[in-house]
């Protein structure tokens, strides 16, 4: 049950960490999907924050996750992260069923649907089962291997961020045109 | 030395991700490699343009367009949520404000409903037409598999450029390639370019 519970901590980990640095590499993009969700009076610079902001947290927290098994509050974080994305994809099937949520940047073209909204909610099931206790010397990691949680992380990021800027500049990176 | 169950879990998940990227990677150095890439958004030039139906945003009049009934025609496939192509329509919208389009019919083309484009204060304020398409297909006909794609059509139906333009420079190119007197004297080098998406 122990490899269980890991196995979807650090699922979730990465994933938050590949999304986070491929909402990094096309901010403008993301920031069309965050305009959906904000009032419209906000300036395009404040949307593009907002963007960044979102994926920062998520970095944050897959970051912290990977390469600090042992403190729960985050494992708490990412659950409520999941819940946020479930939320997302509710409110995006209500209003904007079938536009992309450029959730991993230009790595996906996934769009607000049902699929969307059941994808969020293995994420956030995941997340909570990831809230389980495990027993503290399956966590128990040394600074090195601390360490080099974060240095894979960072290169995890580093390698998201490229991925997702490569298809960015690529003619894929909008995808929205469906010619109906 | 033992190695704690979640370094061994962890590792799996960091591989598993690692190489998916080095896929997608992989992937797109092919193409970037391929000369396919260059050609493969918009429809290809000195082509026939294809016809299609849309209703006008606004007032919803359904209309059939016909390229080739003599009037020369850039036609700009747009999503409101993409950032360079609102930079396409606000760069279309000044060019037709300093009359560089004179004698050129301008449709914007896009899939999204009428309430989409509220969220962009750019496409909201056009004057330019804005057209929903209604005919099934055009994104084949016109290869429209990415937004911006600007595709400047002459006054017989023939494609004279595609590419995903958005810089005034090159809406004026564009415009301008509409009205060339010959098929030879197109701009091939604005064909698909490769930096349109860019951001």
């Amino acid at each position: 049950m122990d490899v269980f519970i890991l196995a979807a901590k650090s699922a979730l980990a990465v994933m938050l960490l590949v999304a986070g640095g491929a909402k990094l590499a096309d901010v403008p993009g993301f920031a069309g999907t965050v305009r959906l969700f904000i009032p419209r009076r906000v300036s395009g610079q404040m949307r593009e924050g907002i963007a960044v902001g979102i994926a920062s947290i998520e970095l944050l927290a897959g970051a912290v996750s990977l390469s600090a098994p042992g403190w729960s509050w985050v494992n708490v974080a990412v659950l409520a992260l999941g819940c946020v994305f479930v939320a997302v994809s509710l409110v995006g099937y209500a209003l904007y069923r079938g536009r992309s949520c450029r959730c991993f940047g230009a790595l996906s073209r996934r769009k607000f649907d049902l699929v969307a909204i059941l994808r969020s909610a293995v994420i956030a099931g995941l997340a909570a089962i990831a809230v389980l206790r495990v027993r503290p010397a399956d966590i128990h990691l040394n600074a090195a291997e601390h360490a080099l949680l974060l240095v894979v992380a960072v290169v995890l990021v580093a390698a998201s961020f490229t991925a997702a800027r490569a298809l960015a500049v690529s003619h894929d990176a909008h995808p929205e045109w469906a010619g109906r | 030395m033992k190695i704690p169950v979640y370094l061994a879990v962890a590792q799996w998940a960091l591989l598993l991700a690692l190489g998916l990227l080095v896929i997608i990677l992989y992937r797109q150095l092919g193409r970037l490699g391929s000369s396919k890439a260059a050609t493969e958004l918009g429809p290809k030039v000195g082509s026939r343009a294809a016809e299609f139906s849309y209703a006008r945003v606004g007032d919803n009049s359904r209309h059939y367009l016909t390229p080739g009934d003599g009037q020369p025609l850039l036609v700009a496939f747009v999503d409101p949520t993409c950032p360079a192509c609102e930079q396409l329509v606000g760069n279309l919208t000044l060019a037709t404000d300093a009359g560089d389009l004179a004698g050129l019919r301008v449709l914007l083309l896009t899939s999204d409903p009428p309430s989409y484009l509220q969220i962009s204060d750019t496409f909201r304020r056009t004057p330019l037409e804005i057209g929903m398409v209604t005919t099934h297909g055009v994104r084949e006909a016109y290869n429209a598999v990415g937004t911006p794609l600007l595709v400047a059509i002459d006054g017989e139906g023939t494609v004279r450029a595609a590419g995903a333009a958005r810089e005034l420079q090159e809406v004026r190119a564009f415009s301008q390639a509409c009205v060339l007197p010959s098929p030879d004297t197109t701009l091939p080098v604005l064909q698909g370019a490769p930096e349109g998406h860019e951001r």
